[in-house]
């Protein structure tokens, strides 16, 4: 399943994707049910209290542990819970995408979703879309360094 | 003995007569040619053997943190160890009341490495006279461009006099040139992601992790970093790829908006890997989104520090 190869046009490649959530960002309580329960296999969810929590720790162990795209997803400026936490990562991880680019990973595996609280269904499309960009772009080469376990997902 | 080292000695001795700091740290002679060694400097006699010239290596700074609270320190600085001085103060490690300043425009640090690749290991003595480093070893003299030999750091240093300093010894210099300081960030941005990514591992896969960069740094002054850290474990600890790799973008990482660009992680590194193309490029990106510059002010805090509202019609898709 891991095979990046296209065999007869169809892609046997699925690419692993991250997902950053902070738990305040999704207001809308199908869309937050979807994200905890109907999530599909290839899509990792971990929830952080706040955007400010997910450092650009959490982002580089995503990629080195060998995701292909990630999705760090948050609130608007003003609307975080915590009333600055968001504004903080934005600073801070807009500079570490740049960062890792600099290093040559490329621009489209990080992706930021800032989501006003009233948008609905935007994750799904946001994911889709993800998806979409990470399957033209293929496999995460560069720094994806740490083995992945045997008969693991992710 | 040059005028500075006599000025520094004055200044050093009249300042722990009159009780204004309990150590000087400085610089002293090192017991090879080519190194000299930092010196604290507690009793008033003991001035007599600070010096200073070309071979100062370290950023006196990065010994600022680890001093007993409340000392009154006075303190050598070069540009670049007084705007890490400042950093430092903007960040509550030190009380700037305690702090004596003596500030010394610095004309460069000579990179021993330089000269030990011309002339091999076999130094016997090495001075400097006016814009000349002489170097004697068992074979005769050998006679250098001080601009040649100079740090990589030093020759793109950008500013070069002490800022806030208590008291300046020597003339002022000219500042540095912009273009020439940051040529090596746009060059590597000029090359593939691929050459990118192959001379980022290449630069990497030598580390030994033996963490002289972190001693070395004024900026990093963690009492616990984050390799060390056990629960949860963020890097991998040995020697692999991925350890050495993430200790490499988070240490730079970390400096964003603080490192000085003195290049002490350099000089310090025993696998001669190359660092500050990293840190070099945070602080580019700083200065070109936020206006940022290390030491440029007393209170302007970092950008990471100092979010505000005005942020929110920034990096919205």
């Amino acid at each position: 399943m891991n095979n990046p190869s296209t065999s007869s046009g169809h892609r046997t490649w699925i690419p692993r994707i991250v997902v950053f959530q902070c738990q305040y960002s999704l207001y809308c309580e199908a869309d937050q049910r979807w994200m905890d329960i109907q999530l599909p296999q290839h899509i990792k969810l971990i929830k952080a209290p706040c955007t400010g929590r997910i450092g650009p720790l959490f982002v580089l162990n995503a990629v080195q542990g060998g995701a292909d795209g990630i999705l760090i997803s948050g609130c608007l400026p003003e609307q975080c819970h915590f009333k600055e936490g968001n504004l903080g990562a934005r600073r801070q991880l807009d500079e570490f995408r740049r960062f890792l680019t600099y290093l040559g990973m490329e621009e489209e595996r990080v992706r930021f979703v800032w989501i006003d609280l009233s948008e609905r269904g935007r994750i799904q499309q946001e994911l889709a879309d993800l998806e979409e960009t990470i399957g033209a772009i293929g496999p995460a080469r560069r720094l994806a360094t740490r083995a992945i376990p045997a008969g693991e997902n992710l | 003995m040059n005028q500075l080292t006599f000025a520094i000695r004055q200044e050093a001795a009249r300042i722990l007569e009159e009780n204004i700091v309990d150590v000087v740290i400085g610089f002293k002679a090192g017991i090879l040619p080519l190194k000299a060694q930092p010196a604290f400097i507690t009793r008033q006699e003991e001035a007599e053997k600070l010096m200073h010239n070309g071979f100062c290596q370290n950023n006196l700074a990065s010994y600022l943190t680890r001093r007993p609270k409340g000392e009154r320190v006075g303190i050598i600085c070069r540009g670049c160890e007084s705007r890490a001085v400042r950093a430092l103060v903007l960040e509550h490690q030190h009380d700037r009341d305690k702090l004596y300043l003596i500030g010394v425009p610095c004309t460069g640090i000579i990179d021993w490495r330089k000269i030990e690749r011309e002339v091999g290991e076999n130094t016997l003595q090495a001075v400097e006279e006016g814009d000349e480093v002489i170097v004697t070893t068992r074979d005769g003299e050998h006679r250098f461009q001080r601009a040649d030999v100079l740090h990589d750091s030093c020759q793109r240093c950008l500013h070069p006099n002490p800022v806030g300093a208590d008291i300046v010894l020597g003339d002022p210099l000219p500042e540095g040139d912009p273009e020439r300081a940051w040529a090596p960030v746009l060059e590597f941005e000029a090359l593939l992601p691929e050459e990118r990514y192959a001379c980022f591992v290449q630069e990497a896969e030598r580390c030994i992790r033996c963490y002289a960069c972190r001693e070395a740094c004024p900026m990093c002054y963690c009492a616990e970093c984050f390799v060390d850290y056990t629960t949860p474990r963020w890097a991998e600890s040995m020697i692999t790829p991925s350890g050495t790799q993430a200790w490499h973008i988070i240490r730079a990482f970390h400096q964003t908006g603080r490192c000085v660009s003195c290049g002490a992680c350099e000089r310090a590194c025993p696998m001669d890997i190359k660092m500050t193309y990293l840190t070099d490029k945070l602080n580019y990106d700083m200065g070109q989104q936020y206006g940022f510059e290390v030491g440029a002010s007393e209170e302007e805090q970092p950008p990471f520090a100092a979010f505000t509202l005005d942020d929110k019609n920034r990096f919205v898709r």
